[in-house]
């Protein structure tokens, strides 16, 4: 499974990106994506694009955590969001790891992921992007982020719509991805 | 617009970037309202005038226009391409389109007539210079019947259809295999192809043949696609739509001994070498026609004999008058053939229509008819359709819907079936071979039922009611017997019946309240997708039905267009069509996520961002089959849709999405220019008008989200951006409150 993280500013503006990969089951942490590694722009669109799905989202659902959201089914690519007050938006997409045997025509999808000897087990979280476990994993990770970035945000120095560029931030995000993803 | 034979210059592909000029042409008119009116002039003067020499100063000059703003695009309405984008309601023009393709996916659906013609009638056919004999005179006429024709349904109400529409054959090799090279689908690829690269040369870049069009639901390539998908399946048993509902029986006043040769060509066609396939129904109706050589023979002796014909075959009898002699278009009375419509693929490659659409007028090659002949001809369609085929169409769905399908409807019918299905006590439906739990109708070794078994019947009276545009009847029909086929593991008919239930539920233009109806159509085409793909790996159906989901999900609103999309991701997914069918699904997808209006009232429900990522991914994949025009069309297209939701045009907020369209703006900048014959190449993308200079110049009117604009509990979001990115400078005029 690979992430993708983005926080968008409520003008659409990205103020943290972090791409990881799964660490569970044996994975090694590192982002295995299906675009080819010239086309890695296709996850800001994936993102981009469900923001359709978020705006609408957000009006039908009272939580802050808006669970998974929308998928890309060409990459298979999922979208989790999670709407903090301010109106800043957290946005998760995952992906799947490619099984070697499914012969995906796609264009899109064509694989980089090569048969990389880390063998993920079949742990909840990877094996199935829409299963209840994936969502609860995704909801911890979320409140988590929203923890630290609040923190963030309550600086003296940060303003809204600033950048994160705090590596101490970055590093809870990862923490937080290892721990929970 | 601008075409390359006028010697005017060049037009650049128009997504090349909202650019500079837009910014200027806001700081030179604070007005814009009537002020881009007046640009507009200036600029088409400038246009005309200019000397094909300098393109690239014309062109820098068009880029105002181009990558102007809403407000500025509503104002040029004169143009039919900016018209559609003109901001309000951008999708009112998209109705027709999608009726347009309704009507057309109905049209696909004629019966078929087929035609059995007498030697010396393809003789005098020949004559007049249609080397396909009978058929290929009556065919384009058939496309369209003249008129109004009234169709009464099962219960007893009529309804005028004025695009009705017949498919005439030939009996012979009806219901052969299609025995081409390559499968059709290869053959549709092939033709795609062949059309992009005529379009190319005589069109001058398809950019042209888009925006004719104006509404981007339909461009006429994905309509061309549709039509080949729909005219590309052979006859099969598991469909009686290409199956003949009539044969024209026709003779000429040539032949020595006609009422003998009548009779023989009916044997013929019964018994004889031209009898049709076991899985035919035989009883289809006989249409006698006599051709009168309005030049060589005696007009009396024609309808002496015509009168004995209808003495001998009752009422189904026309005498059609036709000169022998060819006509040209120098002759007074000439009239052009129309062109087929429904050409299948291994046709269009084969060069069947090609006189028509390619060769310009007077050139040989394109068929000429008098008058009066077109005239005779158009009158022997209506009537045998009106007077003929269609009244016997529903006497048939009468009669079968009376003497078949009630009895299946009744209880006994039920329950009759359920034992059927559940012989109770013994050794329940595992049983071997045709019998055992099954209604022992399907014939296993050849897989079809036999004409006459009740489940064909019933196939084939919805067949009819569909033809007859009955979609109630035709749904509940399809609905009863979908299982029936489950059962006796006919998965060919399995499937066809699925896919013709959901599709007749959409037609249906009553039916159709609420999502569980969606859902369950949505399981129909899944069944069905399924049935035709993995159980009978035929891949035309599958495309087939899939296409005709996405089409008519899309055409229902709402919802449902999203579903639509979904199904075209599918067939994208099961790699069914090949490089320029992927990129004309992608156009596809755009256009089911554009189709998607938002909630009234409110600014959300839209898929502008979806949309306009397609447009954007299949503009990448124009470009690298080499087709710039199309991929400028399809970027302009994005730019179109991303317009909304952008809050500049064009500067995405995220960097690696803008640094991917800038560089695919340039790329396709630069191919379309050295496509042209220019060289392009000198031009760096950084100094493409998105630069860092003009984006300090932007001003920023919002300082939220548009959603967010006009609800209550508004957020308070920071309008201090310090990070780089579209800057924002609070003192910019709100000149832009319209869009809000």
């Amino acid at each position: 499974m690979s992430y993708y993280f983005t926080i968008l500013s409520p003008t659409d503006t990205p103020i943290f990106n972090i791409a990881f990969g799964t660490s569970k089951g044996g994975g090694d942490g590192i982002a295995r994506f299906r675009f080819p590694d010239t086309a890695q722009y296709m996850n800001q669109f994936i993102i981009h694009s469900s923001l359709d799905i978020l705006e609408e989202a957000q009006w039908t659902n009272g939580g802050m955590y808006l669970k998974h959201i929308d998928t890309y089914p060409p990459a298979s690519a999922y979208i989790s969001a999670f709407l903090t007050p301010s109106g800043t938006r957290f946005l998760l997409l995952h992906q799947p790891p490619q099984l070697p045997t499914s012969g995906s025509s796609s264009t899109l999808g064509a694989s980089s992921l090569l048969a990389s000897g880390t063998t993920r087990s079949s742990s909840s979280v990877a094996a199935n992007p829409t299963s209840a476990q994936t969502e609860e994993a995704v909801r911890q990770f979320m409140n988590e982020v929203y923890e630290s970035f609040v923190k963030t945000a309550m600086s003296p120095f940060y303003r809204q719509g600033m950048e994160i560029r705090s590596p101490v931030f970055r590093g809870k995000i990862t923490a937080a991805g290892k721990k929970w993803l | 617009m601008t075409s390359p034979g006028d010697g005017t210059p060049v037009k650049p592909p128009p997504s090349f970037s909202p650019g500079i000029a837009r910014n200027a042409s806001k700081s030179r008119f604070p007005d814009e309202g009537e002020a881009t009116a007046s640009l507009d002039a200036e600029l088409a003067d400038a246009r005309t005038g200019s000397s094909p020499t300098s393109p690239l100063p014309t062109a820098t000059t068009e880029l105002p226009i181009r990558s102007a703003s809403p407000q500025s695009r509503s104002g040029r309405s004169s143009t039919p391409q900016l018209a559609r984008s003109s901001i309000g309601s951008p999708f009112d023009g998209r109705s027709d389109g999608s009726e347009d393709i309704r009507s057309l996916i109905i049209r696909a659906f004629s019966p078929t007539v087929a035609i059995h013609a007498s030697e010396d009638t393809d003789a005098l056919v020949r004559n007049k210079g249609f080397k396909g004999g009978f058929r290929d005179l009556v065919r384009p006429y058939g496309e369209t019947i003249p008129g109004k024709v009234i169709i009464r349904d099962s219960i007893g109400s009529s309804r005028a259809w004025d695009d009705y529409g017949v498919r005439f054959v030939n009996i012979k090799g009806l219901g052969l295999a299609n025995t081409g090279r390559d499968s059709p689908l290869a053959q549709m690829e092939e033709v795609l192809e062949k059309q992009l690269n005529s379009e190319e040369t005589t069109l001058g870049g398809p950019i042209s043949g888009k925006d004719v069009l104006g509404v981007p639901a339909t461009t006429p390539l994905s309509k061309l696609f549709l039509r080949q998908l729909l005219s590309s399946t052979s006859t099969t048993p598991h469909e009686t739509f290409g199956h003949p509902v009539a044969s024209v029986i026709a003779i000429s006043s040539r032949n020595t001994a006609p009422l003998e040769t009548l009779r023989q060509l009916y044997a013929e066609s019964s018994t004889g070498d031209k009898r049709l396939p076991d899985w035919i129904q035989q009883d289809y109706l006989r249409y006698y026609v006599l051709i009168h050589d309005e030049e060589r023979d005696d007009i009396a002796e024609s309808t002496k004999l015509y009168d004995q014909m209808k003495r001998h075959f009752g009422l189904h009898c026309h005498l059609l008058r036709l000169r022998s002699s060819q006509c040209v278009v120098t002759d007074d009375d000439s009239t052009q053939v129309p062109p087929c419509e429904w050409l299948s693929p291994r046709e269009h490659l084969s060069g069947v229509g090609e006189a028509e659409t390619l060769v310009d007028l007077g050139t040989d090659g394109t068929p000429y008819l008098f008058d009066s002949d077109a005239t005779a001809i158009r009158t022997f369609i209506r009537e045998l359709m009106v007077q003929s085929v269609i009244p016997f169409m529903e006497n048939r769905v009468a009669v079968w819907n009376d003497q078949v399908a009630s009895r299946r409807r009744g209880i006994s019918g039920r329950l009759a079936a359920v034992s059927r299905r559940w012989p109770f006590g013994s050794s329940s439906r595992s049983g071997i071979g045709s019998s055992g739990g099954n209604t022992g109708n399907y014939d296993t070794t050849h897989n079809f039922y036999a004409p006459e078994s009740p489940e064909a019947t019933l196939r084939k009276m919805a067949d009819f009611a569909f033809m007859l545009r009955d979609w109630k009847l035709a749904a509940s029909t399809y609905e009863m017997i979908r299982s029936d086929f489950g059962n006796d593991k006919a998965w060919k008919y399995h499937a066809g019946a699925h896919e013709m239930c959901a599709v007749s539920m959409l037609l249906n233009p009553l039916a159709m309240s609420a999502k569980i109806k969606l859902e369950s159509i949505d399981q129909m085409f899944e069944t069905a997708c399924y049935s035709y793909l993995t159980r009978c790996s035929d891949a035309p159906h599958a495309l087939r039905s899939l296409t005709l989901a996405v089409e008519l999900l899309k055409s229902r609103g709402g919802s449902a267009t999203e579903t639509a999309a979904r199904w075209a991701m599918r067939v994208m997914d099961f790699g069914l069509v090949e490089s320029i069918g992927q990129i004309l699904f992608m156009e596809r997808v755009a256009a089911c996520y554009a189709s998607k209006t938002p909630v009234t009232g409110a600014k959300w429900g839209a898929r502008r961002r979806k949309a306009g990522m397609w447009s954007i991914l299949a503009a990448d994949q124009w470009l690298k089959v080499g087709k710039p025009s199309l991929a400028s069309a399809c970027l302009e297209e994005a730019e179109r849709l991303y317009a909304d939701v952008l809050e500049v045009d064009g500067a995405f907020p995220m960097p690696e999405m803008q640094t991917f369209v800038d560089n695919l703006r340039h790329a396709v900048k630069v191919e379309y220019l050295e496509a042209r014959g220019f060289d392009a190449r000198d031009e760096s993308p950084i100094e493409d008008p998105i630069g860092t200079e003009e984006i300090s110049e932007k001003l920023d009117k919002r300082s939220h989200r548009r959603s967010l604009i006009g609800l209550p509990a508004q957020l308070d979001a920071g309008n201090l951006k310090l990070s780089p990115g579209p800057g924002t400078l609070e003192e910019a005029p709100n000149d832009d409150f319209e869009r809000a």
